[in-house]
């Protein structure tokens, strides 16, 4: 499926802003399923300085340097991808979810050793008895991976109740097991430390999600950013569940970035000179083209 | 981690191996020293002590403890009576310590490599890739000379004549060079006739040998002769003192996260002349702090642009980013084999034998031998989070344990070791107390080591920790040719 996306972020500052840098992790990945073409990031004011590298999980990063006093910073993407995800194995015929915990943790080398680094613990996902007690209906002894983590991924659906404003960027994750609400980056940062605490090796994805509106078109600027969380199995590799739509994906989501949490990616990350408070402002518009 | 002298010494007094020997038979190196300290009366030495105290109050030469209350500013207790090593044990030392410190930074440059150790099996992955000393932004930048750690404290101790063993290594910001420095300097005014009689090896140059290592290591594109500057956190950071005392003897400008920008991926500092640019930074500001852009966002002592133009290569840190990964206690036990995978030699320097209670057979034989063994937190420092098994009560010993068995990756333990002692003036006259060195190694294109180093002495008798923050003091150094 193909999409045009764009991605606005408008700050706007109480006082000038004399001099900042920022990261940016925007530009949506080039991968074997998703093709990236017509990308174009468009800063005002224009950048002194800008760059692109790649940082430690290969995501694309960009580095922006304004260095003119500014009272408002926006930066825009627009990309067209084309993604089509591979369809997911059977899910009976995905190995017992024990043997991908002990083949990880055995290590070796190749694909296993880089997935099993997605096992252990991060900043925004630590382990608890807690998690493993709400995971574990899902995960009985010798179910297929695929299986038990379509269940979870389809409880915390069930169970959590989707509601913004409910959160904010920094909510841990045994607050949102507790209150049972919270966003897209909520859930799949609760699902993944539930599969870590299993001894699971799993990712934080983010990127766009197509929304469906009545009509033909869509409102612009109404979607949102998404957060799901990408799960390793031996054999097909990576398999990506949304646990706020309870869907495995297919091609309605686009990947902009990968980590062990929201931390490693998020959209835009700063520093300033100046500025006061600010204020942020995002529109994000998918669109299918066909 | 700055700033206290860190370093727990586990000791015990009976039987230990007096680095003197006897007033009557004292060991050769000893000689000049041990005759004129049985023909001091111990009134002089109150009296010499007295004025070192006042001489380290005038210069200004303290530490910074905010937590206790009261006046901030701390002297570093100074023993009177230098610590000997001859020639040859200091050789032997010696060339145990550069081989130590090239395999440890061929470690850290594959850590953030190739990562060959870890896919020959060498170390487990976990313990490196889930480490918080594990900096990824570090993997694939190239660091100028291959140099991770130019300045490496390596702690050592000694059981007897012959044996010295190396107690943990510091790759981050090792503390206490200029104690070494201030404390020469001290001593050779209080007692310039024992100078006079014995030949000491100096170590004065320190701060030039430093700047040299530090130029050697400056970025390829920098042309001419490299700027370098001394990035402190200010004069709130309780090691401040060390950081004036390094940059006024080095001629270099000492800098905050304020005066330094960075344009295009290139440092600059802010002088009333206008910017101009840094070639090497030596930064006694933690990792976490340095650049707000990539680190901690929260940080006011860095320099948002930093790890950009590090990237670049248009700068050099020292020491550098993440060289904290061979800090760690646990991944202390892999250094020996460090030397035979990177440098194809056998270690020169033993590792005390280590117990790594990450392993279930490990933590049994800890917690079955917990009376006999000091266990140690493995991000800890400064003596604090450590159990000293022969000198805990039953309950003390049994709380430990839980924790050991709650959080079993988090502890390493280690024999108590018998330390070596040293004639120190305490409130009873001369009497031995237990000592360790700390050498300062630096790594530039060469490997150079002032003779000797600090020694610490734990000054409580029967004590078990040098840290100074701990009832601990320092020595005088000396090497000795004879």
């Amino acid at each position: 499926m193909r999409y045009r996306i764009s991605h606005r972020s408008d700050y706007t500052y109480s006082g000038p802003v004399d001099l900042s840098y920022h990261m940016l992790h925007l530009a949506p990945r080039i991968l074997p399923h998703q093709r990236v073409g017509d990308l174009r990031i468009i800063s005002q004011p224009a950048p002194a300085a800008k760059s692109e590298r790649t940082d430690y999980f290969g995501n694309r990063v960009t580095y922006l340097t304004l260095a003119q006093p500014h009272g408002k910073f926006s930066v825009e993407i627009e990309a067209t991808v084309e993604v089509a995800f591979p369809a997911p194995p059977d899910e009976a015929a995905t190995p017992p979810w024990e043997s991908v915990r002990d083949a990880l943790r055995a290590g070796g080398d190749g694909e296993l050793a880089v997935a099993a680094e997605f096992s252990f613990a991060s900043p925004q996902t630590p382990p608890s008895a807690a998690l493993i007690d709400y995971a574990a209906p899902s995960f009985p002894a010798g179910r297929p991976i695929l299986a038990a983590v379509k269940d979870l991924t389809s409880r915390i659906h069930r169970d959590f109740a989707f509601e913004p404003g409910a959160t904010t960027v920094s909510t841990p994750v045994a607050q949102i097991l507790e209150q049972r609400r919270g966003v897209c980056q909520d859930f799949a940062h609760l699902e993944l430390a539930a599969l870590r605490a299993l001894g699971l090796a799993a990712r934080y994805v983010s990127g766009y999600i197509r929304t469906y509106r009545e009509g033909t078109d869509g409102l612009k600027g109404s979607d949102a950013s998404h957060a799901w969380v990408s799960f390793f199995c031996p054999g097909p590799g990576w398999i990506d569940v949304d646990p706020t739509n309870d869907l495995v994906v297919a091609e309605e989501h686009i990947v902009l970035a990968w980590g062990r949490d929201y931390d490693d990616v998020s959209p835009i990350r700063g520093v300033m000179l100046g500025g006061g408070d600010h204020f942020l402002n995002v529109a994000v518009t998918v669109t299918p083209q066909t | 981690m700055e700033g206290r002298l860190k370093g727990a010494v586990v000791a015990m007094v009976v039987p230990a191996f007096d680095e003197m020997g006897s007033r009557e038979a004292p060991r050769p190196c000893y000689a000049a020293v041990g005759d004129w300290i049985g023909r001091t009366p111990a009134s002089l030495f109150e009296l010499k002590r007295q004025e070192a105290e006042f001489c380290f109050r005038r210069t200004g030469i303290t530490f910074a403890v905010y937590t206790e209350g009261g006046d901030p500013e701390r002297l570093i207790p100074f023993d009177i009576i230098p610590r000997i090593l001859d020639g040859q044990e200091w050789e032997f030392l010696s060339r145990g310590l550069k081989q130590r410190v090239r395999a440890l930074n061929a470690f850290i440059g594959d850590v953030y490599g190739k990562q060959e150790f870890i896919h020959a099996g060498k170390v487990p992955a976990d313990l490196i890739l889930k480490n918080p000393c594990f900096v990824q932004p570090m993997a694939g930048l190239e660091v100028a000379a291959g140099i991770y750690t130019h300045v490496a404290g390596i702690d050592v101790v000694r059981v007897n004549p012959t044996e010295f063993y190396v107690l943990e290594d510091n790759c981050r910001t090792p503390s206490g060079v200029s104690y070494m420095i201030e404390n020469r300097e001290i001593m050779s005014r209080l007692f310039p006739d024992l100078f006079a009689r014995c030949r000491v090896r100096p170590v004065s140059h320190y701060p030039e040998e430093l700047l040299d290592t530090l130029r050697s290591v400056a970025p390829r594109r920098c042309a001419g002769e490299p700027t370098v500057v001394l990035l402190s956190p200010g004069s709130y950071n309780s090691a401040y003192y060390e950081h004036t005392f390094l940059a006024d003897e080095m001629g270099i400008e000492i800098v905050e996260g304020a005066d330094l920008v960075v344009d295009d991926d290139v440092v600059y500092m802010r002088t009333t002349q206008g910017l101009q640019r840094v070639d090497v930074i030596y930064r006694r500001i933690d990792d976490a702090f340095l650049d707000p852009q990539v680190f901690r966002s929260d940080s006011m002592l860095g320099v948002a642009g930093l790890m950009s133009a590090y990237r670049a290569g248009n700068v050099t840190l020292a020491n550098a980013v993440g060289a904290g990964i061979a800090d760690d206690k646990a991944v202390y036990t892999y250094v020996p084999e460090m030397v035979r995978f990177f440098l194809g030699e056998e270690p020169i320097l033993r590792n005390v034998p280590t117990w790594k209670c990450a392993e279930p057979g490990d933590l049994a034989y800890v917690l079955d031998h917990l009376a006999e063994l000091v266990v140690k937190d493995v991000h800890g420092s400064g003596g604090y989070g450590m159990l000293v098994g022969p000198h805990a009560t039953i309950a003390e010993r049994a709380a430990f344990a839980e924790v050991l068995r709650s959080k079993p990756d988090r502890y390493i333990a280690q024999p108590t070791l018998s330390l070596s002692t040293c004639p120190t003036f305490v409130q009873q006259g001369i009497a031995p107390r237990h000592v360790d060195l700390r050498p300062f190694v630096l790594c530039g294109r060469d490997i150079h080591i002032v003779p000797g180093g600090l020694t610490r002495v734990a000054l409580r008798e029967g004590s078990l920790v040098v840290n100074s923050s701990q009832g601990g003091g320092t020595k005088d150094t000396w090497v000795i040719d004879l």
